[in-house]
């Protein structure tokens, strides 16, 4: 594989993609059929209530402990919010890895624009919901 | 409902959403967004949090196509992601100071106004190519695809500052709103850019998902992201952008044009009934 190569980066890049895509749609997959078994008959006004004065507003633990004890015992909604972690790592993956490849092609005003590009998605996605003031 | 039957019934519509909105570039959300609501009765704030999943999800399911079959323009993508990427920061902060039913009004008027041009140059196939200069030349904005006869289509672009400036508006939508960037970014890269359609459109499929994934984080941590409703949502989408990309390879510019001409209106309409308090 020659990183030099411009036509390299849409090869690379569209494999990120493709992988990224696939495993999430895995474990998606995975989730949806412990919920279909597990809750398949059950009414689903039981699970979309949305409550303005609790925060996660659907009732589900979202912390990473909560992810984590929600995998290990296999509930169907943890595998299922794993799966979408998985998803929205994806365009990250491929920001991440175009600063990369921008460095092996020795493209200096590109590995800064990408670089920039994935400090500042970095800042929203990480530090901003931290932010007091922020996403009202 | 049942369980089974509202996930089988929200993958069908994801589907259709997914073939949409990776053939025009604005990730369906313009689709699942209303089905959620007013079809299935569920909270606005769930249907914005299953719209960002689905826009992250067309975007990389039909980029993985559009890159390998170089459709997509990754430098353009990736330079006016500075604008997208910066305007979200700035749209997630503004939020919190500024009612989003005026914000929403306007911005959905300005939408309703870019169907005049869009409308005015519906039937061209491919754009009067611009000179390559200045900044557009040093960021290397060209590029070259085949098009669906075997032809090589090669094409230069315009005004790189206007299309930045377009795309941080289109960030500051996304950040503030949640939805609505992918139609600044296709008009951004049409109007002002000069790259052909098929460009225009999967380049901003291409950015979307970056900008979606940079306010997922706060959606996430909310519980906005509901597993019921986002895992039939997200495989809904994949199928249907993986569809959408195998069409739009084959498919002419004015076609694409014609079908973003529509979504557009659709979006626009969608965006000034819900200022209006219609809940949409």
């Amino acid at each position: 594989m020659n990183l030099k190569d411009p036509e390299e980066m849409n090869v690379i890049i569209g494999k990120v993609l493709r992988y990224g895509v696939i495993l999430s749609a895995t474990v998606v997959i995975l989730g949806t059929i412990g919920l279909a078994i597990s809750q398949g008959s059950s009414d689903t006004s039981g699970f979309l209530n949305y409550n303005p004065n609790t925060v996660p507003h659907d009732g589900l633990d979202v912390s990473l402990g909560g992810l984590f004890n929600g995998l290990v015992s296999y509930s169907p909604f943890s595998w299922i919010e794993l799966g979408v972690i998985l998803l929205i790592a994806t365009p990250v993956a491929r920001v991440t890895i175009s600063v990369l490849l921008f460095g092996a092609e020795r493209d200096r005003l590109y590995v800064v624009i990408t670089g920039v590009v994935l400090t500042l998605l970095l800042f929203s996605m990480l530090v901003t919901p931290f932010i007091p003031g922020f996403h009202a | 409902m049942f369980v089974v039957e509202f996930i089988t019934l929200l993958l069908l519509i994801s589907i259709f959403a997914g073939v949409f909105g990776s053939l025009v570039g604005l990730g369906g959300g313009v689709v699942i967004i209303p089905v959620l609501t007013i079809l299935l009765g569920v909270d606005i704030h769930f249907a914005i949090g299953a719209s960002i999943v689905a826009i992250i999800g067309t975007s990389s399911g039909a980029a993985s196509t559009y890159v390998k079959d170089k459709v997509t323009n990754l430098r353009v993508g990736m330079f006016l992601e500075l604008g997208s990427t910066s305007g979200a920061i700035i749209g997630a902060a503004l939020a919190a100071y500024t009612g989003s039913a005026s914000l929403e009004l306007i911005f959905g008027l300005i939408l309703l106004a870019t169907l005049v041009p869009t409308l005015m140059k519906i039937g061209e196939e491919i754009p009067k190519n611009p000179e390559l200069k200045g900044l557009s030349k040093r960021l290397g904005l060209t590029g070259t695809y085949v098009e669906k006869d075997g032809s090589l289509m090669k094409y230069n672009s315009e005004k790189p500052v206007e299309g930045l400036a377009g795309t941080w508006v289109a960030g500051i939508l996304s950040g503030l709103l949640g939805i609505g960037g992918g139609a600044f970014k296709v008009l951004s890269m049409d109007l002002a850019m000069k790259l052909p359609m098929k460009v225009s459109t999967t380049t901003s499929n291409f950015m979307i998902g970056v900008t979606a994934a940079a306010s997922a984080g706060i959606y996430f941590a909310r519980g906005d992201v509901d597993p019921l409703i986002v895992a039939p949502v997200a495989l809904g989408i994949l199928i249907g952008a993986a569809i959408g990309a195998r069409l739009l390879i084959r498919s002419r510019n004015v076609t694409i044009r014609k079908a973003f001409a529509v979504v557009l209106a659709v979006a626009a309409v969608e965006m000034i009934l819900s200022s209006l308090g219609v809940s949409v």
